[in-house]
């Protein structure tokens, strides 16, 4: 066929006599798994036909090591080794991977630094970050935070107190203090009981299978590094004044106020509980929003609801120094300006892997540029009897992660059961107040991945709030795959959100779809129950007009005959249509749809005299985006735009290839 | 709008033939269930009636609101409570976390009582404008059923009107009832409790089921005395043995006094209250007596037997897989057919019930796996299977995982309270048959479960899902080992505790 060939895509609109204008969204295209190519023959054929492409890959595919037998099969004898696995670090993954290996039958020893609250190069503890430095001391300073909120909400229900409750810091600290020893002390136990040799001291790494601690050598078949990470305070002019979150959970005084520099979820969290105690807090954050990486409208609701709880929220404005004044004071200078009268300045500006001085470079295990160890899908470094688990991977940094990422490791080393940790779907949790749960994708990452989704959201004031009349909310979201119907990311932010997302995580993994979600019967009166009474579509978002391939029904408004209201009245069907499309019909369009077509037609009225806006209607085809992607320009009458639409389809129907 | 113009085209058609109804649907009870089958059936481009009664919180023959039990004599004021009561407990764990309340603390009943109708008030005008946006047209007044296609309504001043339906449905809901024993009038019901002048001092609640351990946590939490009675060895039949242990065993730590295996005989009036006689003989004086004996189908006077319609022993009304009664025009959904009484199993039915009639899509409601919650402190929340259940109906082996803790909040706090999950397990197919939790947040916990069981999730797929940490719910995903394993017909199921 002699045809002018033009591909039709993002930022490529053709001109044309009669021109075909398909708009994409900028550059969405590229993630689907259908590309459309309009065929133009100036000749007056026109052929449609589409080319399937494949999906890009969205993550770098990780280089695969086949898990050699020699080197797993645990339950051989390996005399010449002290250890069949010698694990550096007993937080979270290492205590996993080595209770689990001990289990399995291996013989195993674990080292681990001398306990101390501020980690350091010296200083760790068995129980790891999560135990001493991180989840539990952080929970429980959240719940001592908490309170305070109660009392406030407690006014509505006829509580009243005579003075405003007080708090103790020293109460509150020695009662965490005492919690982690019993915490430390249980750990221990753990790997005693499980048979694991606990060593304490700085473990490094001799050869690929010696292990030093405190100069004794010890040899073992597999080397373990689970040694986790370091918060990290950037080198700034008076950058020794700052502490970090190690500091921060075991402070001899509360800070009367506190500047947390950092965006993440351990600035928010930390905000969260001093704005709790009653300290003044500000959050100094580089971006526009908290929380990178969150969902975009989490990340708006929650910098609400703390700036409504008393948090001072400077956006954009990054620390450059901090001065000490004489009064003890301190002042952070940033690129907008200076605030005065700190007690505390805490950096939360991100954590490190522990790779330093571990004798990783000599025994050859390859780092990434941040300092993290890489592994490959079992978790195994680039020498084959070193493995590492945990955030000093910086895979996803995570307790529950490197339980996993331990337990599949002792699985596939001791127990002939080669097992890759899922990081698909993991839920996790910050603990702001209040906090966010979360599992799956954010709406981006979907749009990204999918293309086509439907978003149902749902704002409300829950009915504790409007009691309390604090201006307490809650925010969910669910994420739809508009082709599957499978729920691919939900998130909440609201009171107990972290309890309430761990069971709809079973489901998002699961692979549950949003009709088995509406399946589900609510529980009364329960804010989660919102999350299976979820009826309508807040917005959906089409990247590409694919779904023309297989049009319905066809609808075409002259937009040139109505105003809004009577836009309404002038759809004229053409084609054929059976009554089941006619009731599909009366239920899909929701008055959005409609405001964005006239939007459209607006658009298009300014552009050129007559328009027609082509819509094409189809199971779960959204009006509102096809109405914005499908222009059609013809400088036509009427009856010439239905031919060229039928022959259009015609021909795309029966001309699909690939 | 051309959407409505389409089905219009369709609906015109049959309107014409069936001109001679007032309305194609007359909903009598304005609860749950009624409201949202009218405010669906209209949607549905039906045309649609509705009556209640006048609103008062205290229910009658002949007083009711918009919005029913759940909004104005149920889940909603009862929640509000529960909330009212739990910051007693809070204030007293907060004193290990180093909060000073040791000041005078006081709690003003009135004011929560006061807000409580105040929110109350707010929803049923909310109610009241769903059904206006939806186009039900809402009559105060008593519903009758007259004929298979006639209902009259009683209006306030006493005059009736009737209208012709094409289809009638019932939704009037059910009342909380007292035992028949001497000085029953002595007592109160659910209704009294939740609008009570005075918080009690001390309260004696009749019963086990689930609105009775909640009051006892209500009063309890707000500081009063109180003794639960009940006629089995344990509270709240029907649920998990197991839970139930649970359950007794916080409601005791909490400071209720538990009456197990004991019956009220008979009430009187003393100077200090109303003086309690129980069948071990034991004497009581309380200000408040509670019956939380059962709810009673409000089915009495609708003069359905008149017009023929099917009630079964207890009252309800007897309908088939669509909420249909034996006469085909007159339908029923909620409590008033003593299915399952819960409100979103209202909403379902009411759903199902315009979807089949108005949509031209029959859609049966299913009972299978709803969770429900007790909302005693700490909560209650089950879904799918109790133990007991499951190796009844097991065909093969029953694996049974449980977890008791210490909630990390109690590690501070003092707290000498464990929390406790459960899953039961199909040994053969590895399908989660149940779940159960007792313990702080469990309601909300439960859903998500819900969902996963409602899909047949299995054990692995459960233990395949990443813990959120920390928290209590990841307790549900890393319950690794099985506490026991049942064998199909060898356990005989504890039964009638």
């Amino acid at each position: 066929m002699a045809a002018t060939r033009v591909m039709a895509s993002a930022g490529n609109a053709v001109s044309a006599p009669q021109s075909l204008d398909l708009c994409f969204r900028n550059g969405r295209l590229l993630t689907q798994n259908k590309r459309l190519f309009f065929v133009h023959d100036f000749g007056k054929k026109l052929m449609l036909s589409v080319v399937h492409s494949f999906p890009c890959a969205h993550r770098s595919r990780r280089f695969t090591t086949a898990v050699r037998a020699e080197s797993t099969n645990g339950s051989e004898p390996s005399a010449h080794y002290d250890f069949d696995l010698f694990t550096i670090g007993a937080g979270s993954g290492g205590v996993r991977a080595s209770r689990f290996a001990a289990n399995f039958g291996a013989k195993v020893a674990v080292c681990e630094l001398p306990f101390a609250t501020i980690s350091s190069d010296s200083a760790g503890g068995v129980g790891g970050t999560c135990v001493l430095r991180g989840c539990v001391p952080k929970k429980l300073l959240v719940y001592a935070s908490k309170f305070s909120h109660e009392f406030e909400e407690s006014g509505g229900f006829g509580w009243s107190y005579e003075a405003e409750p007080k708090h103790d810091w020293s109460t509150l600290i020695a009662n965490k203090n005492a919690e982690l020893q019993r915490l430390v002390g249980i750990y221990k136990n753990i790997l005693k009981n499980s048979g694991v040799m606990l060593l304490e001291g700085r473990g490094k790494i001799v050869d690929p299978h010696t292990v030093d601690v405190n100069g004794k050598l010890y040899s073992a078949k597999n080397i373990l590094i689970a040694v986790g990470g370091r918060p990290f305070i950037p080198d700034i002019p008076g950058s020794e004044y700052a502490i970090d979150s190690d500091a921060a959970l075991d402070l001899p005084s509360k800070p009367k106020k506190i500047a947390i520099v950092g965006g993440g979820y351990i600035a928010v969290e930390f905000a969260g509980i001093f704005n709790g105690l009653k300290s003044d807090v500000h959050v100094f954050i580089r971006q526009k929003k908290l929380l990178r990486g969150f969902d975009e409208e989490v990340r708006d609701f929650l910098g609400e609801q703390m700036s409504l709880r008393g948090i001072d929220i400077h956006s954009e404005e990054t620390p450059q120094a901090i001065v000490k004044s004489s009064d003890g004071l301190l002042s952070v200078k940033t690129n907008k300006g200076t605030v005065d009268g700190f007690t505390h300045v805490m950096f939360a500006t991100g954590r490190k892997p522990n790779t330093k001085n571990l004798g990783l470079e000599a025994a050859g295990v390859n780092l990434s540029k941040n300092g993290a160890i890489e592994v490959d899908e079992f978790s195994r470094t680039s020498v084959p009897s070193i493995w590492a688990v945990g955030d000093v991977t910086d895979r996803i940094n995570l307790t529950p992660v490197a339980l996993m990422e331990g337990g599949a490791l002792a699985k596939t080393l001791f127990a002939n059961e080669p097992t890759k940790p899922d990081h698909s779907a993991v839920p996790c949790a910050v603990f702001s107040q209040p906090p966010i749960g979360q599992v799956g994708l954010t709406e981006d990452q979907a749009v990204k991945e999918y293309g086509d989704i439907d978003i149902y959201t749902s704002n409300f004031r829950p009915l504790k709030a409007t009691l309390s009349g604090l201006p307490d909310r809650v925010f969910m979201k669910l994420i739809v795959c508009a082709k599957t119907n499978k729920v691919i990311g939900l998130h909440m932010c609201g009171e107990e959100s972290a309890e309430i997302v761990q069971g709809f995580a079973v489901a998002v993994k699961a692979g549950l779809t949003k009709a088995d979600f509406d399946a589900t019967i609510g529980i009364h009166p329960t804010a989660a129950e919102e999350f299976v009474t979820m009826r309508t579509p807040t917005r959906k978002i089409r990247s590409a007009p694919s779904e023309i391939l297989m049009p319905k029904l066809l609808l075409v408004f002259d937009s040139s005959l109505c105003n809004e209201k009577l836009l309404h009245q002038r759809i004229y069907m053409y084609g054929q249509s059976t009554p089941g499309q006619l009731s599909d019909l009366s239920r899909c369009p929701s008055p959005d749809s409609y405001a964005y077509a006239v939007d459209e037609r607006e658009v298009a009225k300014a552009a050129v005299k007559n328009v027609f806006l082509l819509f094409t209607f189809l199971h779960r085809c959204d009006f509102s985006l096809l109405c914005k992607q499908v222009k059609f320009d013809f400088g036509a009458k009427l009856d010439k735009v239905f031919e060229l639409i039928l022959k259009l389809y015609s021909v795309g129907l029966c001309n699909v290839s690939s | 709008m051309a959407r409505k113009m389409l089905i219009d085209g369709e609906l015109d058609k049959a309107n014409e033939a069936e001109s001679h109804y007032d309305f194609d649907l007359f909903v009598i009870g304005a609860g749950s269930g009624g409201v949202r089958a009218s405010r669906f059936s209209a949607q549905n481009g039906a045309k649609v009636a509705i009556c209640e009664l006048p609103f008062h919180p205290i229910s009658s023959e002949v007083i009711g609101g918009v919005g029913g039990t759940c909004v104005i004599r149920g889940c909603v004021p009862k929640k509000i409570l529960v909330y009212g009561a739990s910051f007693g407990p809070e204030l007293e764990d907060a004193r290990n976390y180093g909060w000073d309340v040791n000041e005078k603390i006081d709690f003003n009943w009135k004011k929560l009582l006061q807000k409580k109708t105040e929110e109350i008030n707010r929803l049923n005008g909310i109610y009241k404008r769903l059904l206006s946006g939806a186009g039900v047209k809402l009559f105060e007044g008593e519903g009758r059923v007259i004929g298979p296609n006639e209902v009259e309504v009683i209006q306030l001043d006493g005059t009736k009107i009737s209208y012709s339906a094409k289809h009638i449905l019932i939704a009037t809901g059910s009342r909380a009832q007292r035992l028949p024993i001497p000085g029953q009038e002595l007592g109160i019901t659910s209704d009294e409790a939740l609008s009570l002048e005075e918080l009690p001092k001390h309260a004696v609640i009749l019963g086990g089921g689930y609105i009775a351990v909640e009051f006892a946590s209500i009063w309890r939490g707000m500081g009063a005395k109180v003794d639960l009675f009940y006629r089995k060895d344990l509270p709240l039949r029907g649920f998990d043995d197991e839970m139930r242990e649970v359950v007794a065993k916080n409601l005791e730590g909490r400071g209720i006094k538990l009456h197990p295996s004991t019956n009220l005989k008979e009430l009187s009036k003393t100077e200090g209250g109303v003086k309690v006689l129980t069948d071990h003989g034991e004497e009581i004086v309380a200000d408040v007596v509670l019956f939380a004996t059962g709810r009673t189908p409000n089915s009495k006077r609708l003069n359905l037997e008149a017009v023929g319609v099917e009630l079964d022993k207890a009252g309800a009304i007897k309908v088939n897989q669509y909420s249909q009664t034996n006469m085909p025009s007159i339908w029923a959904i909620g409590d008033v057919t003593n299915r399952m009484n819960l409100t979103p199993v209202a909403l379902m039915e009411g759903t199902c019930f315009a979807n089949t009639v108005f949509g031209g899509k029959p859609m049966a409601p299913d009972y299978s796996n709803i969770a429900c919650a007790v909302f005693c402190i700490p909560p209650l929340s089950v879904v799918g299977l109790s133990e007991q259940e499951a190796v009844e109906k097991a065909k093969g082996d029953i694996l049974i995982f449980t977890s008791t803790f210490n909630p990390m909040k109690n590690t501070i706090s003092g707290r000498q309270e464990k929390t406790m999950m459960k899953l039961v397990v199909d040994a053969e197919t590895d399908k989660v048959l149940g779940a159960s939790m007792c313990g702080p947040d469990a309601a909300e916990i439960m859903q998500g479960i819900a969902i996963a069981l409602k899909c047949g999730a299995t054990k692995a797929q459960f233990e395949s899902t990443v813990g959120i940490h920390p928290s209590a719910a990841e307790e549900f995903v890393t319950m690794r080992s099985a506490t026991r394993r049942v064998s199909a017909g060898t356990a005989k199921p504890r039964t009638n505790l």
